[in-house]
């Protein structure tokens, strides 16, 4: 089957049943999508799927209907996602496992509501999990972005 | 008795889908009050199970989580809230978890899904907590029920078990989640008896 991610279309020879990240990190060897618990309870393995944020662990890539991002995809080193810049500048990530997970779910959200209030923000990032708790963090770094995503 | 007066021809594929216009309606008035109110008892068992009351919450839009390992239903984890919107907008949307798959075998734990849009059930709709005189009251009032008289209500299950809805999901949860009451085809069978009997309320 075909499927695109980060813009580019790959063909991948597998069982529909296999979850995406699976297929992302095994098959595709791209590896900034996490596993953490394979059920949808901690939010490493967050990806885009035509710019919603998706439980790649819960999907089959089967079912995928549209373009994956991960986070390889989401800037680049020279140009920076505003949610990346924010990260580096906040010095969020402690041991880092979560947080590629964390950029993307924060990213979605800024697609979504671009002025969220802190009751916002932490209702929609409480499905991504932090063993570090950088959460006032990710808070900060998320309107952070927010306002460097509204002057631009 | 019941399948005297009713015959179904239930299609059993990977979601106990039911084939739309599968069952013929008995006619109006052929079914006596008891057997109406019997009835309806069956689909107040099946509408306050957790696998359907779960969803069908009120205007704080907080789905409710419950099953073998939580005790009592109790608001789903993760700070979830489906907003006004019921599926997440506003939030969270549910399918970030609540994938849209054919296939209901997930994982016990995992984020269950069914054929369509996860989704909270309309306000309207609001069954957990809810006694038997308030669902049967909001089940008959086309106001609250997406205008459905009960030939609609029958229509309504059909279709969402057709297209692997929730009505189908909710006899084959997958995990180790506790499936509704008796099948999905005596619940179609049960608001077809409940309607030609009149729809009768345990407080009429």
């Amino acid at each position: 089957m075909k499927l695109t991610v980060n813009g580019t279309e790959h063909e991948v020879d597998v069982e529909p049943e296999m979850p995406l990240l699976w297929v992302l990190r095994d098959e595709l060897n791209i590896k900034g999508p996490k596993y953490g618990c394979g059920i949808a309870q901690c939010g490493a393995c967050t990806v885009h799927v035509d710019g919603m944020a998706v439980r790649s662990c819960q999907l089959p890539v089967g079912d995928l209907e549209g373009g994956v991002t991960t986070i390889e995809g989401l800037g680049t080193p020279e140009r920076l996602h505003a949610v990346q810049a924010a990260w580096v500048a906040h010095q969020v990530a402690q041991c880092g496992y979560c947080q590629s997970g964390q950029i993307m779910q924060a990213a979605a959200l800024l697609d979504l509501n671009p002025e969220p209030s802190d009751a916002e923000i932490d209702a929609v990032m409480s499905g991504n999990l932090c063993r570090c708790g950088t959460y006032p963090r990710i808070r900060a770094a998320i309107h952070d972005a927010a306002q460097k995503l509204s002057e631009a | 008795m019941q399948k005297s007066v009713v015959i179904l021809a239930a299609v059993s594929i990977a979601g106990a889908a039911l084939a739309e216009g599968a069952l013929t309606l008995p006619e109006e008035g052929s079914i006596s009050r008891a057997d109406g109110q019997a009835a309806f008892e069956r689909i107040y068992e099946v509408v306050t199970h957790p696998r359907c009351a779960n969803c069908h919450v009120g205007e704080d839009n907080i789905p409710m989580w419950s099953g073998p390992s939580y005790g009592e239903a109790r608001p789903h984890g993760m700070h979830i809230n489906a907003g006004e919107s019921r599926i997440g907008a506003e939030f969270l949307p549910c399918q970030t978890c609540h994938v849209t798959s054919d296939d209901f075998d997930t994982a016990p734990h995992a984020a269950p899904r069914f054929g369509i849009a996860w989704q909270l059930a309309p306000v309207e709709f609001e069954w957990f907590g809810k006694s038997r005189a308030e669902i049967c009251a909001q089940l008959k009032d086309p106001e609250r029920n997406g205008g459905r008289d009960w030939r609609g209500l029958v229509e309504h299950l059909e279709h969402d078990a057709s297209l692997n809805g929730p009505v189908a999901w909710g006899w084959s949860p997958g995990g180790d989640r506790d499936p509704a009451p008796r099948t999905l085809e005596e619940h179609v069978e049960d608001m077809a008896l409940w309607g030609a009997a009149g729809q009768p309320c345990p407080t009429d």
